[in-house]
Order: structure tokens, then sequence, then C-alpha cells
């Protein structure tokens, strides 16, 4: 569920105009709780999340957890 | 949840029972599977399941006088199968001499056959296949007995011969030219564990077991023709058969009877319709026997009998290709694993509740008590889905909020008195109900919530008509309107505390309203006030329409034929069906009438929530309901008519034909989104209250900006059931506090908030004043910024 390191992110933060930087997030659903790579704001902690990793393996481990 | 009861049910199902023709063979030869094999000109296979069954197949498979064909389905449309030729046609093309069996050590006992006939010989090389010493004792000089009946009429004398000498090579004793007398018998009792009388004559009359076929005397079993199986070859092997699984218990000492109910011929509870098949007469032979060719088409006609009654009707069992009895050993697993995935989580909410199965099931198993049990006990237990139901649930909370939900009396005389003037009190009968206003509420119109979603500029007309003509025939009682959500998506989602809470409110409203009778315009709501609030008394609106009449509105007659769906919550209530065709026909439509209709109604697709658990299913309840329509569809049932829609089928609401709406137009129609259909229930309450009740309201939006959602952008919205209302709180919070990502190639912003349980996330573009919507999707997982 990490976000995609090949590929140079286009978006940065709005408020504080930096770029992002992949760092460990920590995730939680349900019983699940998890640290992932993800982008997210070096200064404001603002974690990214693509519409890709959302509707893709985001969903896919909601779902299993759902069905535990 | 009780599963062993439920476990029971299962186990009444007929799915696998087996059909008349099985069960009147006495040795129970799979003949749907034989016939198979030959439609797919598999002959070896079809051998080797005759062979499976029958003893001594290249003899018996000749002569058996095939009982199957007097009971075989097909008699009544063309002529039974000939299985008799099939039969023959396969030992012809199909035989494979028998592979060499491995010799087994007899070790078990010793067993003598008198008489090395047809059941004598059919005993001998079961028990000897069982691990016996068997010894034949023949008085004749060869053994074979009414096989040789058949030489030359049947049989030829080479294939007597040669099945003949398998059984001497079997290793079998085989004493001929000897006979045994009724003295001799008593003797080899004393010498044997077990003796197998299959004589067709004797000195004495025997009376044996009609099941273990044991005579009076304990070693001693008697079968053939002794036993009553008269001229019939068949009956005479099984006896022979089922004597020697009686002696394999007796010499064993296990139980003689267990498990035994359902040898021999039996009564299926299968009882095949063959109503709806083709007629087809049976394939005629070139020569004396069937050519492979004739055979596969003979074996085509078979109609393969099974009870799949329910399966024939329903998408859902369709679609998960699965049975009421495997279904429900489905539901008994997944409710009893504690730690694994529950696999049958997305099945169990995939199925409408609504009814059909039961309506179709000879023994009346029914699926619909069964989900809702199980749905109820997930929720209890935890383990619904969470993302299953959850906006349907929310969409229901709305419906029942103050943004949404009002009650109103009658407006009352002296609030409604502008009106009492010539000529309006002449021509409105609407004004004269008001004028004659007793401030009793007798009825109160309960739309329910998605006719106000989807049919909000009816609902205002169609009070105003309800007050006219229930105060012109029941002057005492006046109209009072109640919006709001009966709590159907809680009853299907399993949530009875959602349910329970619902109840309560509308039974608050009730008894502060006198205790009035509801006017429903919705089956689902009626189905649920029948189940959660059977205290309170309803009636249907087209019930109402059909007894006091339907509006007067400048419309043009139909003439047009329309097909009826009927409401599957409806499914029991033949006087809405009936109303609702005779407002058609008043209308001037003529109704041609599905297959699936009235109580066999099936559902579009809504019920059960199926379409937020499972879209895919959904759409196959929708295109499999429309495929079975002619004609335009007329429904009664504002979820019917969306869900039908999106089958590219024109649909018309029976208020859309009373009303005069969407007649000759050809455009195709529009379907509402769930945003609109959220603005229109919040727009319904307004409206309502200062047209008629005559309250100014206010609605205010918060946000200072103008947002645009292009159409595609709605349709992908309304796929992952995203409301712009919610797009909008995340603008208007990402441009207050600043909190988004920006895209300097672009000059788009990305926002996310997270609203109760769900994270929206919306790329925009800002234009001015204007809020461009370029993208929105979501998700559950909670991401924690520290």
């Amino acid at each position: 569920m990490e976000a995609d390191k090949n590929e140079k992110n286009p978006w940065m933060c709005g408020r504080c105009q930096r770029a992002l930087v992949l760092e460990k997030v920590k995730v939680r659903y349900l019983e699940g709780n998890f640290e992932v790579e993800l982008y997210k704001c070096p200064q404001c902690s603002q974690v990214f999340i693509s519409e890709e990793l959302a509707l893709g393996k985001m969903l896919e481990v909601e779902k299993g957890l759902e069905d535990k | 949840m009780d599963l062993d009861k439920l476990l029971e049910i299962s186990n009444q199902c007929i799915h696998n029972e087996p059909p008349e023709c099985t069960a009147s063979c006495p040795v129970h030869l799979d003949v749907i599977a034989f016939v198979s094999e030959i439609e797919k000109g598999d002959f070896e296979k079809a051998y080797r399941l005759l062979e499976s069954r029958l003893p001594l197949p290249r003899l018996l498979g000749k002569i058996c006088d095939h009982p199957c064909e007097n009971v075989c389905s097909r008699k009544d449309a063309g002529g039974s199968i000939h299985i008799g030729e099939l039969e023959r046609a396969v030992i012809e093309l199909g035989y494979k001499p028998p592979k060499k069996a491995i010799p087994i050590p007899k070790k078990k006992g010793n067993v003598a056959i008198i008489g090395g006939g047809l059941s004598g010989l059919c005993a001998a090389l079961d028990l000897n296949k069982k691990g016996y010493l068997v010894t034949i004792f023949e008085k004749n000089k060869r053994i074979g007995g009414r096989f040789w009946d058949y030489e030359g009429n049947g049989l030829l004398k080479e294939e007597i011969e040669a099945e003949l000498e398998q059984i001497e090579k079997s290793g079998i004793k085989i004493i001929c030219g000897t006979e045994v007398t009724e003295e001799k018998r008593k003797e080899l009792m004393g010498q044997f564990d077990a003796l197998y009388l299959g004589t067709g004559n004797w000195s004495r009359q025997f009376s044996p077991d009609p099941v273990t076929f044991q005579a009076e005397e304990p070693p001693l079993f008697v079968g053939g023709k002794l036993s009553g199986c008269q001229d019939s070859v068949i009956l005479s092997a099984s006896s022979g058969k089922r004597a020697a699984v009686s002696i394999d218990r007796f010499i064993s000492k296990s139980s003689m009877m267990a498990s035994r109910e359902r040898e021999g011929v039996f009564k299926t509870l299968l009882n095949y319709s063959v109503k709806d098949e083709i007629w087809e007469e049976p394939v005629k032979k070139e020569t004396g026997i069937y050519s492979g060719s004739e055979a596969e088409k003979e074996a085509g006609r078979c109609f393969k009998c099974q009870c799949n009654e329910c399966i024939r009707a329903c998408s859902h069992m369709q679609k998960f290709d699965i049975t009421p009895n495997a279904y429900i050993r489905r539901i008994n697993h997944n409710e009893r694993i504690i730690l694994g995935t529950h696999f049958a989580n997305k099945m169990i909410n995939s199925c409408t509740e609504c009814g059909l199965c039961k309506v179709q099931c000879p023994v009346g198993i029914g699926m619909q008590d069964i989900i809702h049990e199980t749905r109820k006990s997930m929720v209890e237990r935890g383990k619904m889905p969470l993302s299953a139901h959850d906006f349907a649930l929310k969409d229901m909370q709305f419906s029942m909020s103050e943004d949404c939900s009002m009650v109103r009396r009658q407006p009352d005389k002296e609030q409604s008195k502008a009106l009492f003037y010539y000529p309006v009190l002449a021509f409105s009968q609407y004004a004269r109900g008001l004028y004659k206003g007793s401030g009793k509420t007798g009825y109160l119109f309960y739309p329910g919530c998605q006719l106000s979603a989807t049919h909000a500029k009816y609902i205002g007309q169609m009070y105003k008509h309800l007050v006219g003509v229930i105060k012109e025939h029941e002057a005492e009682k006046d109209v009072g309107m109640y919006l709001g959500c009966c709590g159907a998506p809680a009853d299907w989602a399993g949530r009875q505390d959602l349910m329970q809470e619902n109840v309560n409110k509308i039974k608050k409203v009730w008894d502060e309203m006198d205790q009035p009778v509801f006017i429903l315009a919705c089956t689902s709501c009626m189905s649920m006030f029948e189940k959660y609030m059977p205290m309170i008394r309803t009636v249907s609106l087209w019930e109402i329409l059909d007894q006091y009449g339907l509006p007067e509105v400048d419309i043009k007659q139909g003439k047009r034929v329309l097909n009826i769906h009927d409401a599957c919550t409806a499914r029991y209530h033949t006087n809405i069906h009936e109303s609702i065709r005779n407002i058609a026909k008043t209308l001037g439509y003529k109704i041609e009438e599905l297959d699936y209709s009235r109580e066999k109604a099936k559902c579009c697709g809504y019920g059960g929530l199926v379409s937020n658990a499972n879209k895919e299913q959904a759409e196959t309840f929708v295109s499999d309901r429309v495929s079975e329509a002619s004609q335009d569809l007329l429904v009664y049932c504002a979820m019917c008519k969306d869900s039908l829609m999106r089958g590219n089928k024109r649909v018309y609401h029976i208020l859309d034909i009373i009303y005069g709406n969407e007649l000759e137009d050809d455009s195709p129609q529009t379907i509402l989104t769930l945003s609109d259909r959220h603005n229109n229930r919040r727009k319904l309450k307004k409206n309502l209250l200062e047209e008629i009740w005559k309250e100014k309201q206010d609605m205010e939006t918060g946000c200072d900006f103008e947002g645009i959602i292009p159409e595609d952008v709605l349709a992908v919205m309304d796929e992952r059931f995203i409301l712009t209302d919610d797009v909008w709180k995340v603008v208007d919070h990402s441009r207050k506090y600043n909190e988004r990502f920006f895209m300097p190639d672009t000059c788009n912003y990305l926002a996310r908030l997270r609203l109760e349980n769900v994270t929206y996330w919306v790329q925009y573009e800002e234009k001015g004043n204007k809020i461009i919507v370029k993208q929105v999707y979501s998700h559950r997982m909670e991401v924690l910024e520290e």
C-alpha cells in the first residue's frame, strides 16, 4: 500500500510551498494498524494519497479487513 | 442465529433429489449422467457408468425391462427417452473389457448361493467382490438361468457364454448338476455362514423381509422370483444385489436396517414440470440399434430433470451459481469461522431479499428470511462489512433528519380562509376540503423518501388531491402530511438498532396525531409498516386513487401498450396489483402482463441494498428484468423506475402517467444523481412548507464560491457514492484553512477532508469566484498526520 516511488510527484504542499517527501506514515482501519511510506509535506505533515492508491491497494486492504 | 435449524432447512431443498427414472430403477442407474455422456459422444464413459450400477452389464443392459421409461418426464412432451435402446447402443459402442481385478483374500466368510440364475449370479458377484468365498449350486448343467431364455431373442449365445465365463474366472466356485432340496438346504445352513436362495421355484414358501431379504431362518436370504420379483429381470438383479448387502451386514454383525430407506425403487420428491418444455418425438432407428449420432440425438431430448425452480427465476443465485442447500451451508460456514476471511459476505449482501425463491420453491424454502437473519447476526457480531451499506444508511438518516423530514396536520380553516370565496370554492376540490377541516387527522399522507427524491414535483399536487377527495367522502377526516423514511435500508442492512429508532419515531408521530391511517405511496414502506408497526393502519395511495378517483389533469388519453413491472415488496398485495391495473386502464393504456408478475414479481435489483453492496449484481437483475419486457415499463415504486431505467428502458412511474408527463417524448429519460435526490428531498420540504403551510424557509449554502461539477465528474461521483454536499465541504474547508496541495503545471488544487468515517479528496481549479471540480475520490482508511 505504499506510494509509487518511481514517479516524480507533481504535487506540492499548497500551504507551505514545499515539495513532498516520502516518509513512514501511520494508517488504520478497523482492527488494522500499519506503517506505510507515503508522500507528505515535511513542514505541516499533510499526507498525500493519490487516486490510484485510494482506489487500488488501499481499497483492497480495506475490503480485506472488512471481511476478517 | 440457530445454525442447526438452518441446516435442517438446507436438507429440505430438493435440488439434489434424483429424477423419476433413477428413483424407479431398482439398481439406481444415474440416468442423467449416462445420457449426458452419450450426448457428448463419450460412449466409453457412458458404458463405465452403466457398468458401475448394473451387474453383467452386457447381458442385463440388453434385456432390462427399463421401468425408467414408464415414468420419464418426456413421456408427456413427445415420448419417453428410449433409455433401453440407449443402453444397447452404449454396450455396442462403448464396451471396454474390464480391467483384471486384483484378487482379494477370501477371509470374510463363506456363502452358498442356491440357484445360478439371474439374482443368484448378481448376489454371488457382489459377495465375491466383498471378499467372501462363494459357492453356487445349480441343478442344471450350466449357470445362467433366465439369460438363456433370451438366446436368439435379444442375446446371442456367444455373448451369454462370454459373460458367464467371466464369473467362472472370478474365483467363484460353481457346482452344476446338483439339485438342492429343502433337506439339503437345511444341511447346508450348518456348513455356510449364510445362504442365498435364488431359484425360481421351491418346495415351500418363504416370507423374506422386503428390505433385507432375510427369511424366517436367520442365515437364510431369499431373492429373485421367490421374493416376488415376478418377470422383471432388473428387479431380480436388484434383489440379488440387496441380499448381498444384507449377507455382508449379517456376517459382519452390523445393523441390518441402517440407511436403507432408499434402496431399490423409491418415490422421489422431485416433481418435474414439463409445461414450458417443447414437444419433441423420439429419434427413430435406421437399423436394429441406434447409431452413435442417433443415440446422441435421442440423449439430447432428455430434460436432465432437476429442481431449479428458484435458480431459474433468480439472477442472484445464477450469478453465484449456487443452490439454496449449498447457499445455506456457505452461510453456516461463514457464521462459524472465528479466524480467517468471511468469503460469503459479498454473496450474502447480494441477495435482494425479494422473496421470489419462496414463491417458486415446491417445498417452500425462501432465502429472504434466512438472508435477513444472517445480516442481523453479522451486524451483531461486528462482522458486517462497513462499506456495504454505509452510504444507504447515511442517506436514510438524512431523510429522517430535520433537513427533509416534516409532519403537518391539514392546514386549518383560519389559515386557509383566503381560499374560501367564489369561484375558488366552486372549482377547487382542495379548497372545499380545507373548508371542511375538522382538526382531526384521519389520514397521514406518507410518500416515502424515494418518491420524495425522484418525483418531488407531484407530491404537493397529490396531497391537495387527497385532501379534496377524502374530505368529500369522509368529511370528518383531515389529511396530514409526513415526510420521512420508513427504515427499509436499516432492515435490509440488518441494523435492528436503527430500525427500532425509526419505528419509535414514526409511532410517536402516529400517537401525537391521534393514530391516523397512513396513506403509503411506496410498497417498501408498506412492507416495513406491516413487519414492524402492525398497529398502524395503512392504505396504499393507489387504492385510494382507484377508489376515490384520479386527479383531473388535462392529459391525452394514452393508447399505448405497457408492461407492468410489479414491485417485489407488493408481492402478496393483490389489491395493489388490481388498483394499478385499473388506474392504467382508466387512463386508456393497454396492459400486457410479464411472465413474472404479481406474486411472481422479480426485483428490479434495488431491494436488499444490492446496488450499494454489489453493483454488478444489481446490473444483472436489471438486465434480466428488462429483457423480459417487450414494451415500455410501468412501475409504481420510485426505486424500480430508477433501477430499470439503467437498463436503457423507458420506464414510467404510475404518477408519470397520472399527471400525463413524459408520454410522447422519445428523448432519453434522465436518471437523477444521488446528489439530485438528496437535494430534491430537502427542496420538497421547503416547497411544501412554503406553498401549502405558508411557512417561509431559508436555505443557505454557506459557501462563498460558485461550484461547478462537469457531467463526467458527476457520473464518477455517483459511481463512488460521493455527494456534492460533501465535495463542497472539502473545498470550503481547504480554502478556509489553506489545507491543500498544489500542482504548479496545472494550477490545480487537491484537498482532503475526513467526514465521519470517510476521507474525501477533491481536485479543483479556481477561476475567480468559480470552483471547477476535476476529480473526486475517497477512502475509508484513516491516515494519521503527525
